[in-house]
């Protein structure tokens, strides 16, 4: 359902007539510049993001900025803070939709948003339960424990959210090459233009495949 | 022009092709991907604290307090953005070695990482640490890095298949002045700035074919060209206007502004290597 969807996306959405008419998804995928800039965009934004993002945590944690107030730091980083996002989430949406079916079928890609929907749920936690008592350690150089647990799980969760980002034009786990089979299952490789090749199977056959021969061969 | 460290250090090849074989680089080149997550996490640490500290001395972000004390609580972690880029970027670059030989984007992000520890820690640092007091060598300092850098900036204009990233210097240098101008002068800064990306938009996009290059090429740079005089410009008048004010500021905004854009620029070149 969902790959039906991206299939459209990618090859039929905003296609003309003729031989050499392209999708819209293909036409930002083949463009001269377009797409790099994206991309670029894409990278040099999360510097703003996380750059950001991080030095917030660290004064949750009570390593910076100790002499100033959480609410100070906060309400004049974040705003820094979210206009980055709303650029990565722009850049990232459009990179996806170059490239829908290569992201679908991508388990670093799929790691990346179950991360980021964890920092998400962090954020939702941090706002409607962590801060709810914040005036009483908003002045303290270390806040309490649960805000720093939060600045933790935000630093941790951020982090595995780049390095994801990071390892998806690698091609270990290509759909179509011999790939362990729960890498298969989780990036539903059977469903993919390549289909599903599972490593172990390659193994039993590789060591000694002058022995593997057909049932029944040796009469 | 393809300025690259291959036309400048011609004899060098056989020694840059070999860097691979040498200790760390095999061990590194398997784990390529790790180290450049490195790389990437201390390009942040680096470029957050820079936009931090220097939105400070532009009167930006954390107004409550002091440059000095922005200074005092980050300089610790952008020391480790420096150690981290430089470290991992050895690394990385010692296993990818004769592709950056090959490239001009990795001579504008040299030019960059050079100006950028010059702008930094030579101007940047010294004047929020003395809160917007700049010393005569701040400002030898600031006009060495600035040279640098925009040293950089030509060869990027000028490298064929990597002026294109020129656009991200030009972005951020945007949305600085946004960011940095008040009042009205924000709002008219803002107006020409969309009517300026609508032309552009409008004049490549219906006045000529797509793969009219011979029309597209001169319109596009035009249109850079404007783009830059008007961001530069709106800077240039939001400098004057607070001149008055602070005795100081001419320099100190200046220091500023490049300071984040010099880093801007190494992060770009960094990532158009690839796209070259």
């Amino acid at each position: 359902m969902v790959r039906e969807a991206l299939v459209w996306l990618q090859t039929v959405l905003g296609k003309g007539t003729g031989d050499t008419a392209q999708s819209w998804s293909e036409a930002l995928l083949g463009s001269l510049n377009f797409w790099g800039l994206l991309e670029g965009t894409h990278l040099l934004t999360l510097v703003l993001f996380a750059g950001t993002i991080f030095v917030v945590d660290l004064r949750l944690l009570g390593v910076t900025f100790r002499r100033t107030p959480v609410s100070v730091v906060s309400d004049k980083i974040l705003p820094l803070t979210v206009a980055g996002f709303v650029i990565l989430i722009a850049t990232g949406l459009a990179l996806f939709f170059a490239k829908p079916l290569v992201y679908y079928h991508n388990i670093w890609f799929r790691a990346k948003l179950v991360f980021l929907v964890l920092a998400m749920l962090n954020i939702v936690v941090f706002h409607t339960r962590v801060q709810k008592n914040q005036a009483a350690w908003d002045t303290l150089a270390t806040p309490p424990r649960m805000a720093q647990v939060s600045a933790v799980l935000s630093l941790v969760s951020w982090l595995l959210v780049i390095a994801m980002g990071r390892f998806i034009p690698y091609n270990w786990f290509d759909c179509g090459k011999p790939i362990p089979h729960v890498v298969n299952v989780l990036q539903d490789c059977k469903t993919s233009e390549h289909g599903a090749v599972d490593a172990q199977d390659m193994v039993k056959l590789a060591p000694n495949s002058g022995a593997a021969k057909p049932q029944g061969a040796a009469q | 022009m393809k300025l690259t460290f291959e036309v400048l250090f011609p004899a060098l090849r056989p020694w840059v092709v070999n860097l691979v074989n040498v200790w760390p680089a095999y061990i590194i080149k398997p784990q390529y991907a790790n180290w450049e997550v490195l790389h990437i996490l201390s390009l942040t640490l680096l470029g957050g604290t820079a936009i931090l500290m220097n939105l400070r001395l532009l009167n930006v972000g954390i107004t409550e307090e002091p440059p000095s004390e922005i200074y005092r609580n980050l300089r610790r972690w952008q020391d480790l953005g420096v150690i981290g880029i430089i470290a991992s970027g050895i690394l990385i670059g010692m296993a990818n070695a004769e592709k950056l030989y090959d490239s001009t984007a990795f001579v504008v992000k040299m030019c960059a990482l050079l100006g950028g520890i010059i702008l930094t820690y030579g101007a940047s640092r010294p004047v929020a640490r003395a809160d917007g007091a700049v010393s005569s060598s701040a400002k030898l300092w600031f006009l060495l890095g600035a040279l640098i850098w925009l040293a950089g900036l030509v060869i990027m204009a000028t490298g064929a298949l990597i002026n294109v990233g020129l656009y991200h210097v030009i972005t951020a240098a945007a949305l600085v002045v946004l960011i940095a101008s008040r009042g009205r002068l924000r709002w008219i800064y803002l107006v020409g700035l969309l009517a300026l990306i609508a032309a552009q938009q409008g004049v490549t996009h219906f006045a000529y074919a797509g793969d009219d290059i011979h029309h597209l090429d001169p319109v596009n740079k035009l249109f850079t060209w404007l783009l830059a005089i008007w961001i530069v410009g709106a800077g240039l008048v939001r400098l004057l206007l607070t001149r008055r004010e602070e005795r100081q500021g001419v320099f100190v905004q200046l220091i500023a502004w490049s300071t984040i854009l010099v880093w801007i620029t190494g992060g770009a070149a960094g990532r158009w290597i690839a796209f070259e």
